[in-house]
Formats: C-alpha cells, sequence, structure tokens
C-alpha cells in the first residue's frame, strides 16, 4: 500500500530527467532538410542533363595518364617561350594600369557616401554589375574580332576586367571608411573633389593599393590564357601548339605558365602583407 | 607680440605622413615610366589598321547589339541551362573533394603548423593551376563535352573551397570538442558532434559563393570545347554574327545576376 505511491513515481522521476535534454529546435530542422532536398534534385537534374558519366571517367583513367605521359615537357623548347612570356605580362601590366585609371572615378560614382546623385550611382553600379558578369576570356574572345588580333585586345579585356573587380572592392572600401573627416570637411565647406581628396583617399590609399596589386595577380593568371582566343601572349603559342598535338611544347608551356602564376603570387602577397 | 600670436599657425603634417607621400609619388612617376616602356616595346598595331578595323567592324556591330536575335533565344537560353548544371556538378565534385582536403590541412585538428603544410602546398599548387588549362587537359583525355568541364571546374574548386574550409575548420571554437573529449567520447563523436555542426553553415555559403564564381567559369570552358553556353559562342564569334552574340550576352548576363542575387539572398539567410 506505500509502495503503490511510490511506485509510479519512478518513471516519471526517469522521465523527468531525461526531459531535461531540449530537443533540437524544429525550425532549422526543416529548412535544413528542405534545402538539402531542393539540392539533391538539383544535382539529379545536372547529372541527368549533362549526362555527366563518373565511372566513364574511372574507366578512362589509364587514357588520362597515358595522356599526361605524352605532356612530358621538351626542354629544348624553352628558348621560344620567353617572348611570348614578357608580351603576356606587358597585357597584364598595361590591362591593371589603364582599369586602375579607369576605375577610380567609377568608385567614388559608385559609393553611397561620395555619389554625386542617386541615379549616378545607380548607372555606375549597374554598369559595374555588368562588367563583372563577363568573364576576362569572354571579354578577349568578344574583343578579338573587334581590334588586331594579338595584344591588344588581350589589354583591353583584362581592363574592362580590372575596372569591373577594382571599382566594386574600392566602393566597399569607401563605404566602410571613418565618416568623421568627410563630415568635417564638409562643414569648412570643402568642395566634392576636395572632400574626396583629404578625406576619403587618406583611409583608403593602402587598402586601394593591395587590391591593385590583387587585381595584377588575377590580371597575369588571366593573360597567360587568354591568348587561347587570340588575345596575344604565351596563351596563343599553347593555342599553336595544341592545334599541331605537339603536346611535349604543351606540357612545357602548362609548366612555365604554373611556374610563372605561383611566382607573381608569391610576390603579391609579400608586397600586400607588407602593406596592410 | 600680438601679431605675432594672432597669425594661423598651420602645424607641418607628420613626418610619416611626409614619406607615405613620397613613396606614394615615386610609386606613381614609376608605374607610368615603365608604362611608356611597355607601350613601346609591345607589338602593338599601327593606329591605321586599328582605326580602319574598327571603321569595319563597329557598325556591323552596333547593327547587331541595337537588334538582337529573338530566334536564337532557345539555343541561348538552353545551353545557358546546361552551363548552370555544369557549375552545379562542378562545384558539388569540388566541395566533396575539398571537403576531404580541408581537415588535412587545418592545424588545429593535426595538431600543429608542420602537419598540415603539405595539404595547405597542395591546395595553393591546386588554387594557382589555370582552370581553362585543366579543361584544355581534359578535353584532350576524355573527349570534348559537359564532363571534361565539370572535371576541370571540381578540380580548380578544390584549391578554393579547400583553404576557406580549412580556415574554418581553424577558426571553430574548441569547447565543444573539449566537452565531447572529456565526457569519453572518441575522435569520431568529436567529428560529428562538435566539428561538423559548427562548419556546416559556413561550408555551405562559400559553397553557394564558389558556385556563383564557376556559373561565370562554365560559361567559357565552352571556348576549348568543355561545354556549356562557350563553345556556340566561339562559333559565332568566328562568323562575327553580331546580332545572335548580343542576345547570348543578355541571356549571360541576366542568368548570371539572376543566380547571383538568389544565391546572395540565401548565403545571408546562412550565417
Amino acid at each position: 500500500m506505500p509502495e503503490s505511491p511510490q511506485h509510479p513515481s519512478a518513471p516519471e522521476v526517469g522521465s523527468e530527467a531525461r526531459s531535461t535534454i531540449p530537443a533540437p529546435p524544429a525550425g532549422g530542422r526543416i529548412k535544413a532538410l528542405l534545402g538539402l532536398v531542393i539540392a539533391a534534385l538539383l544535382i539529379g537534374i545536372s547529372f541527368d542533363q549533362t549526362s555527366f558519366n563518373l565511372p566513364a571517367l574511372f574507366s578512362g583513367a589509364a587514357d588520362f595518364w597515358s595522356f599526361l605521359g605524352r605532356l612530358a615537357p621538351d626542354w629544348s623548347y624553352l628558348p621560344a617561350i620567353w617572348g611570348p612570356l614578357i608580351e603576356t605580362l606587358q597585357i597584364a601590366y598595361v590591362g591593371t594600369f589603364l582599369g586602375t585609371v579607369l576605375a577610380m572615378p567609377l568608385i567614388f560614382l559608385a559609393s553611397a557616401n561620395t555619389s554625386l546623385d542617386p541615379i549616378s550611382m545607380w548607372i555606375a553600379r549597374t554598369l559595374l554589375t555588368i562588367l563583372r558578369s563577363i568573364p576576362d576570356l569572354l571579354w578577349a574572345a568578344l574583343l578579338v574580332p573587334i581590334l588586331v588580333v594579338g595584344p591588344l585586345p588581350g589589354a583591353i579585356a583584362l581592363t574592362f576586367f580590372t575596372i569591373g573587380i577594382l571599382a566594386k572592392l574600392g566602393s566597399e572600401t569607401v563605404e566602410a571608411i571613418d565618416p568623421g573627416p568627410l563630415e568635417a570637411l564638409r562643414a569648412t565647406g570643402a568642395g566634392r573633389n576636395a572632400q574626396i581628396m583629404f578625406a576619403v583617399v587618406p583611409q583608403v590609399a593602402a587598402t586601394m593599393v593591395s587590391y591593385i596589386l590583387y587585381s595584377f595577380e588575377i590580371n597575369v593568371r588571366a593573360s597567360v590564357i587568354i591568348g587561347l582566343v587570340g588575345a596575344g601572349g604565351i596563351g596563343f603559342l599553347l593555342q599553336v601548339r595544341l592545334n599541331f598535338f605537339d603536346y611535349s611544347a604543351v606540357g612545357l608551356i602548362i609548366i612555365v605558365i604554373f611556374a610563372v602564376v605561383l611566382l607573381i603570387d608569391g610576390i603579391s602577397v609579400w608586397a600586400r602583407s607588407k602593406l596592410i | 607680440m600680438s601679431q605675432v600670436n594672432r597669425e594661423l599657425h598651420i602645424p607641418e603634417p607628420p613626418a610619416s605622413m611626409k614619406r607615405a607621400r613620397f613613396l606614394g609619388t615615386a610609386a606613381a612617376i614609376g608605374s607610368v615610366v615603365l608604362l611608356i616602356i611597355v607601350f613601346l616595346t609591345m607589338n602593338l598595331p599601327s593606329w591605321e589598321r586599328v582605326l580602319t578595323g574598327l571603321e569595319r567592324t563597329l557598325p556591323p556591330l552596333w547593327r547587331g547589339f541595337s537588334n538582337p536575335d529573338v530566334g536564337t533565344f532557345p539555343l541561348a537560353f538552353n545551353s545557358m541551362l546546361e552551363t548552370f548544371y555544369m557549375a552545379v556538378l562542378g562545384t558539388i565534385l569540388g566541395g566533396v573533394l575539398a571537403f576531404g582536403l580541408s581537415f588535412l590541412a587545418a592545424r588545429n585538428l593535426l595538431g600543429g603548423t608542420v602537419q598540415a603544410m603539405p595539404g595547405k602546398a597542395l591546395l595553393v599548387a591546386i588554387r594557382t593551376f589555370p582552370e581553362i588549362l585543366l579543361a584544355i587537359i581534359f578535353v584532350a583525355a576524355v573527349g570534348p563535352g559537359a564532363t571534361a568541364g565539370i572535371m576541370a571546374m571540381g578540380i580548380h574548386s578544390i584549391g578554393f573551397l579547400g583553404k576557406i574550409f580549412s580556415d574554418v575548420i581553424e577558426g571553430i571554437d574548441p569547447g565543444p570538442m573539449e566537452a565531447i573529449k572529456a565526457s569519453g567520447g572518441n575522435q569520431l563523436h568529436v567529428f560529428f558532434y562538435a566539428v561538423v555542426p559548427q562548419v556546416l553553415p559556413e561550408f555551405a555559403s562559400y559553397l553557394l559563393y564558389r558556385f556563383e564564381i564557376n556559373l561565370r567559369a562554365a560559361t567559357i570552358l565552352g571556348l576549348v570545347g568543355a561545354g556549356g553556353i562557350g563553345g556556340p559562342l566561339i562559333q559565332r564569334l568566328q562568323f562575327r554574327r553580331w546580332d545572335e552574340i548580343s542576345m547570348m550576352l543578355i541571356v549571360i548576363i541576366a542568368f548570371i545576376i539572376i543566380v547571383d542575387a538568389i544565391s546572395s539572398r540565401i548565403r545571408r539567410n546562412l550565417v
């Protein structure tokens, strides 16, 4: 009799102890599940639509390795590479320089705190979005038929590309500055140019130089490949050798490109670490 | 005496400021001089050649771009859709491979900087190797088509994703890891209950970001025969069919802007 009230209470204690472990919130789970389902569906459709064949890839692995064997570099071809390689770096330099100069006014037009008026800001931002949605190689492919085949369309393509990235990064930096100096200059009645020159530029200069180096880095990477569509540099040589199925030269060119990109990246990363 | 005191005194800028100004001016002059040298040594065509070329190409270009060919829309849309699917698979492939590699490049999981070095070096090498060269290699090895492009994108994405993933892992809160270890959990428990839940949202966010990059990249892989809209586009560029080219460009730009907007919205909700 005295046991009966205690007995049923025993499991109650247990259930209470168990209930102290809270269940994970339901909302997050459902959302995550939904995301997973959508992702799985998208992947399934993509497999189906692109007829991407993973098993065939494994069965073709032997061919792949034998092909890589044919890419064994022919080092005697090295002297023929220096000229196009220097042209590549020239294209990257001209593209970065012109892109930087042209991006400067756009940076201030596209930033909310330095723009002239909402309309010109909107125009500048739309222009930048369009510039950025076209990849570097596509710019080159578009410009080669318009300008003469060679380094000129390459340099102009990289100019457009540089404007897109630099102005985007730049205007983000300008919008994040300390508004104090800007307000101080405005209060003294300084003009717009003086405001930008003395309140904005000193605050963003170091970051901007770092971004310019970064875009040079990207441009070196781009300049080695834009020759594939006829825009000059070492990529053009690569295209020619590929058309002749001269794979030992192709192998060498790939190695040289890789080495140059690695070198420029290293220098640029080092210089940027010194800046900020 | 009082006359002197009333004179406005503007202080000299500090020495560090002067030095920065001097360095800035020197860098600007140096880069202009280098530009002139580059222009003089570069193999540029003569102005007359460029101008006569422009005279010949600009009028048809203007006509084509002011009147995009509506008949090309189905082809452009379908090949852009294929490009989109390629980017999906390339990103997933890169994500899966990078997921494994990133743990081999995370200092806090491996127990030191030295142990993480080989993984980090491998990721740098992959990141620096141009994607389009990978595409050329895969086209030559497995034949032209989307598979080559997906492989190239997948392999190249490992470099970026692996680095970001390992950075995320290195930045996690060690508390939950220690808690599970203290309550007697093994390495596998630590991994699944302390590491994975902390990194998953950020991984998903960076995966989406990489997807945005890959969608742009996928539009040009076709230029070397690796599938997507680049293939039909380069054909039309060779024949200068500007009305069809402009239609394809409109589809590409619109597609990329819309996907970017959706993707960045999801990313904002994730982290």
